[in-house]
């Protein structure tokens, strides 16, 4: 064998992938030149150097605790995904719109209702000297001689409702709108796609990011969640405690945390990440609590959620 | 039971690829569930750590792709452990071991996708050139050449620890 040879196939000789016959070459090829025999103690040397390495990387009981709690969670909803009977199949065919024609005018609609909005919008923000007039020699006082009359168009269509007529702040009434979607009551808790109604167009006064906001929305629902499960009624006595509700929340929410907990940490936002980290283990507790719950697996998390103070840090996010 | 023999190793080839401990325990995560979910798919002469492996393989590569690596390589570029036109010998009380762990996973990290799964494959998981065509889809003449490269590309960067470490 040349030394050529022997240096090609040295790799694969020591990863074990040479056959007999290389090998038995390559080992008496070693035994007499000390060039190629150096080279193979090179790499020995640095085979030995790799199998050093240590990644300090440990495997911890949250890793498993969170592969079950995933497996659990699309079992159930596999599970309820495929309950629908026959009836309920059959009633989908007909139920089931065909958007097919119907969506190319819906887009012309839309493009059409845009266009219209656009310049509804920016008609009255360049007032001419008549409107202004006409605005002064107007019968109805409350719109000439009140601060709502700079009002933008936009503004007016949340206020008009609330204010009657009255001098009453914007941002108050804007507080009023919202606090229609705070704390609702355990069967009504509003979801998401209710607040984002709202939310949007006062936290984007704040500057925040569309991630922000979606995180202070989902905080904000889970704080209701947390409150609800806290405010269960149940006694000692009882065999079992209805948490379905509470229970689907959290499934919905689990999700939707994992989704801006890594967002948040592939964006370097830390504290939304710590915080989304310290609510998740709470929502999966409660994803995995079956329909009729027992009290002791209740209490037990209602007991962690007082006494790790999770609400108080959600709401201070 | 399947975690907890394969966990580790799945864990730290994941690691390998990713470079970051919290994302590569959220993708061992999602490599279980999807082993979970597909374990239907999983054919009887395939050995199950391949199998496993090369799941970990795709949920690493679509973490990669969907992550901006381009702050992580600048990072790197600017490392200087890793200045390659300073070849002086490094003092042999320095070599500390968490300094040598740290120089192999940037340097892995420099190393292309391909040729980062296939050295840590082989070199750091001792997995046969078969078992990794089988996990990558390549072909062994391919895993061969790209495997010579990264040891070449590795050895460049990492030599200079050759006999040092672990004495």
């Amino acid at each position: 064998m040349k030394c050529d040879d022997c240096v090609n196939l040295m790799e694969t000789y020591l990863d074990g992938e040479a056959t007999e016959r290389e090998s038995d070459q390559i080992q008496t090829h070693l035994a007499t030149c000390s060039m190629c025999a150096n080279k193979h103690e090179a790499l020995t040397a640095e085979n030995e150097m790799f199998a050093r390495y240590d990644r300090e990387v440990e495997v911890t009981p949250a890793l498993w605790n969170g592969v079950a709690a995933r497996i659990a969670l699309e079992d159930r909803q596999a599970e309820s995904k495929s309950k629908p009977g026959l009836g309920e199949w059959i009633a989908g065919w007909f139920a089931m719109p065909s958007f097919r024609f119907a969506a190319p005018t819906m887009a012309l609609v839309l493009i059409a209702l845009l266009i219209g909005l656009a310049y509804w919008r920016t008609k009255p923000q360049q007032p001419t000297h008549d409107n202004l007039i006409a605005h002064v020699d107007s019968p109805k006082p409350v719109t000439s001689s009140s601060p709502a009359s700079t009002v933008k168009p936009s503004d007016q269509s949340i206020t008009a409702p609330a204010s009657a007529g009255t001098n009453t702040d914007s941002k108050e009434i804007n507080s009023n709108v919202l606090a229609k979607y705070e704390r609702p009551s355990r069967p009504n808790m509003v979801r998401s796609s209710d607040q984002s109604d709202v939310l949007p167009d006062t936290e984007s006064n704040n500057g925040g990011t569309m991630e922000e906001r979606d995180t202070a929305s989902h905080l904000e629902q889970a704080q209701n969640l947390l409150l609800s499960f806290r405010n269960i009624k149940y006694s000692d006595t009882d065999e079992e405690v209805d948490v379905s509700y509470e229970k689907s929340e959290s499934r919905r929410l689990l999700s939707e945390n994992i989704m801006l907990r890594r967002e948040a940490e592939s964006s370097g936002k830390f504290p939304a990440k710590s915080v989304l980290g310290s609510l998740e283990p709470f929502l999966i507790d409660i994803a995995n609590l079956p329909d009729k719950a027992k009290p002791t697996d209740v209490r037990q998390i209602t007991d962690r959620v007082q006494r790790t103070e999770i609400v108080a840090e959600l709401r201070s996010y | 039971m399947i975690f907890e023999r394969y966990s580790r190793p799945v864990l730290s080839f994941i690691y390998d690829q990713i470079g970051d401990r919290d994302v590569a325990e959220e993708l061992a995560q999602e490599t279980f569930v999807r082993a979970y979910r597909s374990l239907k798919s999983l054919r009887e002469e395939t050995k199950l750590s391949t199998w496993l492996f090369g799941i970990a393989k795709n949920v690493a590569r679509e973490s990669i792709r969907s992550r901006v690596r381009d702050r992580h390589n600048v990072d790197l570029d600017d490392d200087q452990v890793l200045d390659l036109s300073d070849q002086s010998p490094v003092p042999v009380h320095q070599l500390l071991d968490k300094e040598f762990n740290q120089v192999v996973q940037r340097s892995l990290a420099k190393l292309d996708d391909d040729k980062r799964t296939v050295f840590t494959l082989k070199v750091l998981h001792q997995r046969s050139y078969e078992e990794i065509a089988e996990i990558t889809g390549f072909s062994i003449p391919k895993l061969k050449t790209d495997l010579h490269r990264a040891r070449a590309e590795m050895r460049q960067r990492v030599g200079r620890y050759i006999g040092t470490i672990g004495t």
